[in-house]
């Protein structure tokens, strides 16, 4: 199953879980699949609209993803990062 | 090879106006910024002497790889007692003149002394030739822009600056010390947080002019090595993420998603105006206005510095951070990125530190005694400042001075400096950094942004922090390069030819911390002091305090045994 990698900022709602296994043959898919296991996850990820928040990079094993994000297939061993800017001065 | 040697420091005696070029102490040769700062002032520093008397001491000293061909290594550290938190102070910035005097061979400026005459101005000019201190009375009281607009028309182009504007000639806590952009005009970037501008203009000291002339960079031990490890890393990190290609302004949304874009004096982490405080609104003004990102020293692969133009394509201010859209911005809430750039160019004008600033006007509104999110009366305000009011000076004093000034109780602060944006209540282990960090309540002592921690996580996460932040701001390295111990190690071993273990780097980044503890407990400072004020423990956002009981607190104080992930973690400020 692909799994989420959940960077530190985002940890809140899964309660310090690092990486989450879920089932999901889109991203879409599986980000419901986080919210479903871990409550509060998807409003980190996607504006009320339901898009992706725009500060936010995914990356698939990799490589970054463009175009229609939320669409993209995945494979089961696939690993999904967010990268997203956290500090400031 | 041995890599640099030759190395001096300057000695600068204020209360007789000499200076002179000393040998630095060979076994300080991987000592630079924060670490050599601490160092220096543990040893020649009374403890317990007035910040703006003459017993103070002012530190100016790059890190150990400024003036190096390693990327984005030119940083500054600025460091002394701070009369802010009464205890000791290190601020780092960038710009040029941290390369510039490592160039020069120079490794600190050591500023001692106080003229008799509290109305003379003075400057240090350093080059090739030497040191010397001659008058700076024709710029007493001159802001910051002026000041540099003119030093660059009276000096050799390839001079840079290090400035105190006129809030630190009034001794104001807030004072900041500036230091000029690449292009050396420019005084954007600020060592801001607590008040060590204040102590420069204690020493009448109005600015100092380093000019490295036709010195090249330093030559390393082992060329390949060093030149391999810069081109690697450089790879490496233009091939990543860059988080920060449009600057720590684009973390606003982050933060607001995250309680922790403080609202109305921090009485809530969200703000309704996010959208027009977001970064991204700056980097969509280019396209009409000009501007642009830029990096604020040679040799910086990051580039997070925004340049701002105004409505009518004319350059207003530079790096406008996150830390000033929040606590200049929606913390005073206040509606536009564009006067929160108005009060950032006052700021650095005047030579403020905007996040104590913007902590104190936000007290003011909370008192009743201004209005939320009136930018035209925030303007006026930070016009008097250098007028000398007393609300002006009050401000310029910071929150806790603006909160005994309006009688007003919710002050949120830490050793009595503000609390900057990112906010202890959902983020604890943060906030066990403020508590500890012989800095007070400074995010660039050791930010960690993980709400999912549990309590036994929150020492170990911050201590590993400060740790971290400690040898990188000792390093030269800026923290938004995100180097590792094990990055710098590598790169201290090429530049000496030998190798530099990690016990060592970690040794370094403990030895720092436990200097700057020492020197607080012998200023009188317990550790009970350090605990975060009342505001933050009584009033919730997003239904938290923060509660972290002093036991836990007091673990801090034990060297935890190093753990693998130590060595990889990147600075994070």
């Amino acid at each position: 199953m692909p799994v989420i990698q959940i960077p530190p900022p985002y940890r809140g709602p899964t309660q310090g879980v690092a990486e989450v296994e879920v089932d999901g043959a889109t991203l879409r898919e599986c980000l419901d699949a986080v919210e479903k296991e871990f409550p509060g996850f998807a409003p980190l990820v996607l504006d009320p609209d339901g898009r992706l928040r725009k500060f936010a990079t995914w990356f698939r094993n990799g490589d970054k993803l463009t175009g229609d994000v939320l669409a993209t297939a995945l494979e089961p061993d696939d690993s999904i990062e967010i990268i997203s800017s956290v500090a400031g001065g | 090879m041995a890599g640099p040697t030759g190395d001096k420091m300057i000695r600068v005696d204020m209360t007789n106006q000499t200076a002179e070029l000393v040998d630095f102490p060979a076994e300080w040769k991987l000592l630079g910024g924060r670490a050599l700062s601490a160092k220096i002032l543990t040893a020649e520093c009374d403890p317990t002497c007035d910040p703006l008397g003459p017993d103070n001491v002012l530190v100016m000293a790059p890190g150990v790889l400024s003036g190096t061909a390693a990327p984005t290594s030119g940083r500054i550290s600025i460091g002394g007692k701070s009369p802010l938190t009464g205890g000791i102070k290190e601020a780092n910035t960038g710009g040029q003149p941290g390369q510039h005097l490592m160039k020069l061979g120079i490794r600190a400026i050591v500023v001692k002394g106080k003229p008799a005459d509290a109305g003379a101005r003075y400057a240090l000019e350093v080059n090739a030739d030497g040191v010397k201190i001659v008058s700076a009375d024709a710029h007493k009281m001159k802001r910051n822009y002026a000041l540099c607009m003119d030093l660059h028309g009276e000096y050799p182009k390839t001079t840079s600056f290090i400035t105190c504007g006129p809030a630190g000639e009034m001794g104001l806590s807030g004072a900041s010390v500036a230091t000029t952009d690449q292009d050396n005009r420019y005084p954007a970037r600020h060592a801001a947080r607590g008040g060590l501008g204040a102590v420069m203009g204690s020493k009448g000291l109005k600015y100092v002019a380093v000019d490295p002339g036709r010195a090249g960079v330093r030559r390393p031990a082992d060329r390949a090595k060093f030149g391999e490890l810069c081109k690697t890393y450089t790879k490496e990190y233009q091939e990543g993420p860059q988080m920060f290609q449009f600057g720590t302004s684009s973390v606003v949304p982050m933060a607001n998603m995250l309680n922790t874009f403080v609202y109305k004096n921090r009485t809530a982490g969200q703000s309704p105006d996010v959208e027009n405080l977001d970064g991204a609104r700056i980097v969509e003004s280019f396209e009409t206005r000009g501007g642009e990102m830029h990096n604020c020293m040679t040799g910086c692969i990051v580039k997070c510095s925004n340049v701002v133009h105004d409505a009518q394509g004319e350059y207003k201010t530079s790096a406008l951070e996150f830390e000033t859209l929040t606590l200049l911005g929606s913390n005073c809430a206040v509606k536009s990125w564009e006067d929160v750039a108005d009060m950032d160019r006052l700021c650095d004008e005047i030579g403020l530190d905007t996040i104590e600033t913007g902590g104190a006007i936000a007290i003011l509104m909370d008192a009743g005694q201004m209005e939320w999110g009136d930018a035209d009366a925030m303007r006026t305000l930070m016009n008097e400042i250098d007028q000398g009011t007393e609300r002006g000076k009050a401000i310029g004093n910071g929150a806790v001075a603006t909160g005994k000034f309006t009688g007003h109780s919710r002050v949120p602060h830490a050793l009595g400096q503000t609390i900057p944006a990112w906010d202890p209540r959902p983020l604890k282990a943060t906030g066990v950094t403020y508590c500890t960090s012989p800095m007070g309540a400074d995010h660039t002592a050791g930010l960690v942004v993980n709400p999912g921690l549990t309590i036994d996580q929150y020492v170990w996460e911050s201590q590993k922090s400060q740790i971290v932040n400690a040898v990188c701001d000792s390093s030269g390295f800026c923290q938004f390069l995100q180097p590792s111990l094990d990055d710098i190690r590598n790169f201290y071993g090429a530049l000496y030819g030998e190798e530099v273990s990690r016990e060592q780097i970690h040794d370094q980044g403990w030895e720092c911390l436990q200097d700057e503890w020492a020197f607080n407990r012998a200023a009188g400072l317990s550790v009970e002091d350090g605990y975060l004020s009342e505001a933050l423990q009584k009033d919730s956002i997003a239904g938290q305090v923060f509660d972290v009981p002093m036991d836990v607190i007091e673990q801090m104080y034990t060297r935890l045994p190093a753990q693998e992930d130590l060595f990889a973690a990147k600075a994070s400020g």
